[in-house]
């Protein structure tokens, strides 16, 4: 479905969208031409470090805040001058931004009176988004007196009563606690799908992203690295940055030192010689990637092998990690859901192997 | 009394409770006695004969109009000041705090000299005015009561401003900025989100700046002059020139009261408008 999606028309379309803050243009690029294409219903992440721009690109697409170059095409029609309240774009906002002088019902009526939506109506749209947020029993109760799960459902339905076309949340579960979280999550993606709702969601966590999203922007550095759907940016991360930002991988600097017959680059590393699929030249330094999972204990014909000194066992219930003895910015480590072999204590020297369509190569040197 | 607990850090104010008392409150006692004393001991009839004399109701009148009106000019200029001053960044911010906390350091008798050279036929406003087309020829705005109000504002001003920038310096900004994603115009957001955010602030900015051009003294005796009375210079000439002790202990026991009525109205006020917020 999302890759089908991607082919649909634009629904949201920004173009080449640059902005700098403060004096010196060139040092404070916080977004550097960045190119992003939205598809109805579509559900799409800007997934990245603090400082990445994904808040800046949100707040240029809801109007708070002008571009300095690009453009931002909504529904056909570009709405890069026109001011907030003319763009039906909702925003939730990181903090929530419920007005602390109104009751939960007016909060969400708010939008409606501001629209000037006729009066008979207001009435029945708030309840039904509280409804379906679960807050009509707290209609009139004061905002303030609500914990922050609750000012969250209310933030969504206040952002919804009024149509927008587009929904911006901004980092919207930051507050909650992670069992919450969970279930916020699963329950917003529930309604945003029921209701149609194009949004695009601004987070750092990663775990947020991958679930949530049709698509992930995986954004460093003002520009976006890699924008696909969670499954494609978790097994074939298009940078460095990605690999070490979305999940979990093992990674090893080394040297090409030959191609071999079958076209494989031959990757001299600290733990031997490793074979890669890529098109690299001799004596490239090189990033070597592995997803956790797909490393297995034991040696394997045809597969990269290589030996390795366990360093900790990490019990995670459903998962069990293995970490290796590796340098300081080489993460080494095994993920599995099933047994550890027999025995396996700190220390132990035990062969690792993984097929070489899984093994993954960048650039060394890129941005960490 | 059990339930009464004092906390014995209450003793620290006990050198300026004690202060008050002697310098404050008994001074107070003796003026609220000698304006119901007469000649044959507890009498109204110093009330009764000041509130029978038209003049009096003028001067009440011209007392609580400039006041009104200082406060309203206050608040027109002080309210947006406020707004910019919490809202703004950096040294802008440092800016504005400095401009407006720096004149408290000048004395108001320097303030007012300095007033009745810009409220002279010949001075910068008259100037400015005429040559703007606004005026056809100069006038002095010294000894008027616009003059006295440009006057008070500028004085008082910093006291209606700082009470609505602590005010507004709490509000998320994000509120507004949530209020335009909803669709409102920039004054929907003002009339339904800023105002009753700001409405605290407005009500204490405004009965500090009413309390204070209630009881102005040297102002009015600079910008206005004799000719112009209020309770505050009535009560002073009574003491001063006309050695009227009982006229003005009256008139000094009447602006007592109205300003306390304003303090425990506005007290009243802010609570009930902070409950509703």
């Amino acid at each position: 479905m999302p890759d089908q999606m991607s082919l649909n028309p634009a629904f949201l379309d920004i173009k080449r969208a640059s902005k700098s803050f403060g004096n010196d243009k060139a040092l404070s690029k916080v977004l550097d031409g960045v190119d992003l294409t939205v598809a109805k219903g579509e559900f799409v992440s800007l997934l990245g470090p603090s400082g990445c721009g994904k808040t800046t690109l949100l707040r240029i697409v809801a109007g708070l805040l002008s571009a300095d170059q690009g453009h931002v095409m909504l529904d056909g029609a570009d709405i890069s001058a026109k001011p907030p309240h003319h763009r039906d774009v909702g925003v939730v906002f990181q903090s929530y931004a419920l007005f602390p002088h109104l009751t939960v019902a007016e909060n969400v009526a708010f939008g409606l009176h501001a629209k000037g939506a006729a009066k008979s109506t207001i009435q029945p749209t708030v309840s039904k988004f509280l409804d379906l947020v679960y807050m009509s029993a707290f209609a009139d109760r004061s905002v303030k007196a609500l914990s922050g799960g609750q000012q969250q459902r209310v933030a969504v339905a206040r952002a919804l009563a009024v149509g927008p076309k587009l929904l911006l949340l901004d980092e919207p579960f930051s507050a909650l606690d992670r069992k919450l979280r969970e279930t916020m999550q699963i329950e917003l993606k529930r309604l945003l799908r029921e209701l149609g709702t194009t949004a695009i969601f601004v987070t750092h966590d990663q775990d947020e992203a991958l679930i949530m999203s049709d698509r992930i922007a995986v954004m460093n550095r003002g520009v976006i690295e890699q924008l696909d759907t969670p499954d494609a940016i978790y097994r074939r991360p298009a940078s460095a940055f990605a690999l070490e930002f979305v999940g979990l991988s093992t990674r090893l600097r080394g040297k090409v030192s030959a191609v071999d017959g079958a076209g494989h680059l031959m990757i001299d590393t600290a733990f031997g010689t490793i074979r890669a699929v890529g098109n690299f030249l001799v004596g490239s330094d090189i990033l070597v990637g592995v997803r956790p999972e797909r490393m297995a204990f034991g040696a394997l014909a045809g597969a990269n092998t290589v030996h390795a000194s366990v360093q900790d066992i990490v019990f995670q219930g459903s998962r069990i990690q293995a970490h290796f003895a590796s340098g300081i910015d080489e993460p080494f480590l095994i993920e599995t859901g099933g047994e550890l072999p027999a025995g396996l204590a700190p220390g132990q020297q035990v062969p690792v192997s993984w097929a070489v369509a899984d093994t993954l190569v960048y650039p060394a040197g890129s941005p960490a | 009394m059990s339930g009464l607990r004092f906390d014995r850090m209450i003793w620290l104010a006990l050198p300026a409770v004690a202060y008050l008392a002697i310098v404050y409150a008994l001074p107070l006692l003796w003026l609220l006695g000698r304006s119901v004393t007469g000649p044959d001991g507890f009498t109204i009839a110093q009330f009764t004969v000041f509130f029978s004399d038209p003049f009096s109701w003028r001067v009440i009148g011209n007392t609580l109009r400039i006041a009104l009106w200082v406060t309203l000019v206050a608040l027109l200029i002080g309210y947006p000041v406020a707004i910019a001053m919490a809202r703004a960044r950096g040294l802008m911010q440092v800016l504005l705090l400095v401009a407006m906390i720096l004149p408290l350091s000048i004395g108001v008798v320097v303030k007012a000299f300095a007033w009745q050279i810009v409220l002279r036929r010949d001075g910068v406003i008259s100037q400015g005015l005429v040559a703007s087309g606004i005026w056809a020829e100069p006038q002095r705005l010294l000894f008027t009561e616009a003059g006295l109000i440009l006057g008070a504002t500028n004085v008082f001003l910093p006291f209606m401003i700082l009470p609505i920038y602590s005010v507004v310096k709490l509000i998320d900004p994000r509120l507004t900025e949530a209020g335009a994603t909803l669709g409102a115009s920039p004054f929907y957001r003002f009339r339904k989100i800023l105002l009753p955010l700001t409405l605290p602030g407005i009500v204490s900015g405004s009965a500090f700046v009413f309390s204070m051009s209630v009881s102005m003294f040297v102002i009015p005796s600079l910008l206005i002059g004799d000719r112009f009375q209020t309770l505050a210079t009535l009560t002073g000439r009574s003491y001063l020139l006309m050695r009227n002790e009982a006229l003005g202990s009256t008139t000094a026991v009447i602006l007592l009261v109205i300003a306390v009525s304003i303090v425990v109205l506005s007290t009243w006020l802010s609570k009930r408008v902070g409950r509703s917020l």
